[in-house]
């Protein structure tokens, strides 16, 4: 299966679940932005949940069907048209060849994830097919992707994306009535549960209750890195250095003049800033749905409230898989 | 005592996600943590338990990332959730003795033109430090340095013991585009740009070895613990290098 870009849109690169193999030797974990929505686009296929996909940023992407695709779509960035119908998302979809596909404006969120059977054919660099921009490796030959680009699939496709393949191929575009209720796993956007993390206690006590009940606004100063975030400023409580540290994605820093920052997929591993809170596992995918104006609002849970939350998820996931598995068998 | 030469101190152990936690050895920089960290990160890697995933050293923490579905299966470790197995099992091992790190420390030597165009800012250091330009090279040349932890971008090490005599503030206004391989100091701090990036360090040479390769196992030339020796060349073995 083959696509070829027709228009590259703002940022899309290929992505997994991320790379931690060379942690110690600063190479980032990268990946997707929203983890869980890649992993519900390669569920619906019958993938693995780390098969290469693509991340589209915002709209405005175009590519063609070069020959017959399977693909499922999953993620807010938005919505995939050809002809003009909407193609359904967080679902199998058959599209034969010649279709051209259009990412048009959705105002819930900002990145979408394309999966086809087995992942994108993209070489592993260090454990990992991420692309990861800055160091220009991973991914589609190291960049995002450009006008002209033809990607294809790996061919090593699991049982289930076969026997999908085979009930849903034919003319036209197809799909089944289900669809993984992405939604479900989402139940407020706007609230992101943190655990606090390390330097909590280096905070006064005002900012503290500031930190967890005011909102806080994403600056334009946001990308894979980490978000730069607006509001009510965090004041220490004593003045103290930290030397530098592991960080990871989900990390929430105080910058030295008190805004606060939150480090995504391509976060450096180590930093020196403290740290307020970490974003609970299982809503980072939330944050890389974010685009710069939302507002967020943070909410404490305990680091064992985060762990109940992470194994519930991760659960869940197993059941779709098995759900998916079991229609298609 | 059983265990009296087993290395122990004190610890903190914190949550840093669902997937890491971290353990740290006081607050200040001190050969004996350094030291420390190395030893229980190459505990952890001869010993490694179902579900663990890497380490990230840092000057005085060890972070350490696992597979939480596997972690939690294993019943051999005491404790409710993956927080406190894991933390169980590093206490245990911080108790026990490793090999001596004599055998593994590697020292890595790093040519460097110094000056030119390749260590634009060599004169300012050493006018900023009532230094001659030859004197800065053989100071900065002449140091032991040790990788202190890996950070900021792949392949780049924090480097210490730059002589004092070198000590050189950040340059003012920092540079769009640093080439990757040049030698700079800021502050208490020497090291080498990995890759191409904007920075405000005070270049004062450029190495022709390649700090960074994504192709290679493992894709960085140094490592937390390594020692570096600088090694002055000229223009013409700098080209050399890169044939």
């Amino acid at each position: 299966m083959q696509i070829s870009v027709i228009k590259p849109g703002i940022l899309s690169t290929v992505q997994d679940l991320g790379r931690y193999n060379y942690l110690s030797q600063a190479v980032p974990v990268s990946g997707a932005m929203d983890t869980l929505s890649a992993r519900i686009a390669n569920i619906a296929i019958g993938n693995h949940e780390n098969a290469a996909v693509i991340e589209f940023t915002y709209a405005d992407a175009v590519f063609k069907a070069e020959t017959d695709i399977l693909i499922a779509y999953a993620g807010d960035g938005a919505i995939f048209q050809a002809d003009h119908q909407n193609i359904l998302s967080e679902r199998p979809v058959f599209i034969p060849a010649g279709t051209i596909i259009s990412l048009i404006k959705n105002p819930k969120g900002s990145r979408t994830y394309l999966a086809v059977p087995d992942g994108w054919d993209v070489s592993e660099i260090l454990g990992s097919r991420s692309t990861y921009l800055t160091a220009y490796f991973g991914g589609f030959k190291g960049r995002q992707l450009q006008a002209g680009d033809i990607l294809s699939n790996r061919n090593q496709s699991t049982e289930t994306a076969k026997n999908i393949l085979n009930k849903l191929q034919g003319d036209s575009i197809n799909y089944p009535k289900w669809s993984i209720a992405r939604q479900l796993f989402l139940p407020d956007k706007r609230s992101i549960r943190v655990v606090p993390a390390k330097e909590f206690v280096w905070f006064d006590g005002r900012s503290i209750v500031d930190f967890l009940s005011l909102p806080y606004q994403l600056s334009l100063r946001s990308n894979r890195m980490g978000y730069h975030l607006e509001g009510a400023v965090i004041n220490p409580l004593v003045k103290k250095q930290l030397l530098s540290t592991a960080v990871t994605p989900g990390t929430i820093q105080v910058t030295g003049s008190g805004s606060i920052i939150i480090l995504m997929a391509d976060c450096q591993t180590t930093g020196g800033y403290p740290r307020i809170a970490q974003v609970a596992a299982v809503d980072l995918p939330l944050c890389g749905q974010l685009s710069p104006g939302d507002t967020v609002y943070f909410k404490e849970i305990s680091r064992q409230e985060a762990e109940i939350l992470y194994f519930e998820r991760e659960q869940q996931l197993q059941k779709l898989t098995a759900a998916v598995r079991y229609k298609f068998c | 005592m059983e265990n009296e030469q087993a290395v122990k101190t004190d610890f903190t152990i914190y949550f840093l996600s669902e997937q890491a936690i971290t353990i740290e050895f006081g607050y200040e920089i001190r050969q004996e943590t350094l030291k420390q960290i190395r030893q229980l990160d190459r505990l952890i890697h001869q010993k490694p338990f179902p579900g663990f995933k890497t380490t990230v050293p840092a000057y005085t923490t060890l972070s350490v990332f696992f597979d939480p579905l596997q972690v939690i299966k294993n019943v051999d470790f005491p404790g409710h959730d993956c927080f406190e197995k894991v933390s169980a099992y590093l206490s245990q091992l911080t108790n026990e003795t490793g090999d001596d790190e004599i055998n593994t420390v590697k020292t890595v030597t790093i040519p460097v033109c110094y000056g030119g165009v390749f260590g634009p800012d060599l004169e300012e250091v050493a006018h900023l430090n009532n230094l001659t330009v030859k004197e800065v090279i053989s100071l900065h040349s002449s140091a032991v340095y040790e990788v202190y932890m890996m950070g900021f971008v792949p392949g780049f090490a924090y480097l210490g013991g730059l002589p004092a005599l070198l000590n050189t503030p950040r340059k003012a206004l920092p540079r769009k585009v640093i080439p990757a391989g040049s030698v700079g100091i800021a502050g208490q701090q020497t090291g080498i740009y990995p890759l191409e990036t904007p920075g405000g360090w005070q270049l004062i040479g450029r190495t022709p070895l390649t700090l960074f390769n994504a192709e290679k196992v493992p894709p960085a030339l140094l490592k937390s613990g390594d020692r570096i020796v600088f090694k002055p060349i000229d223009q013409q073995e700098f080209e050399q290098y890169r044939d």
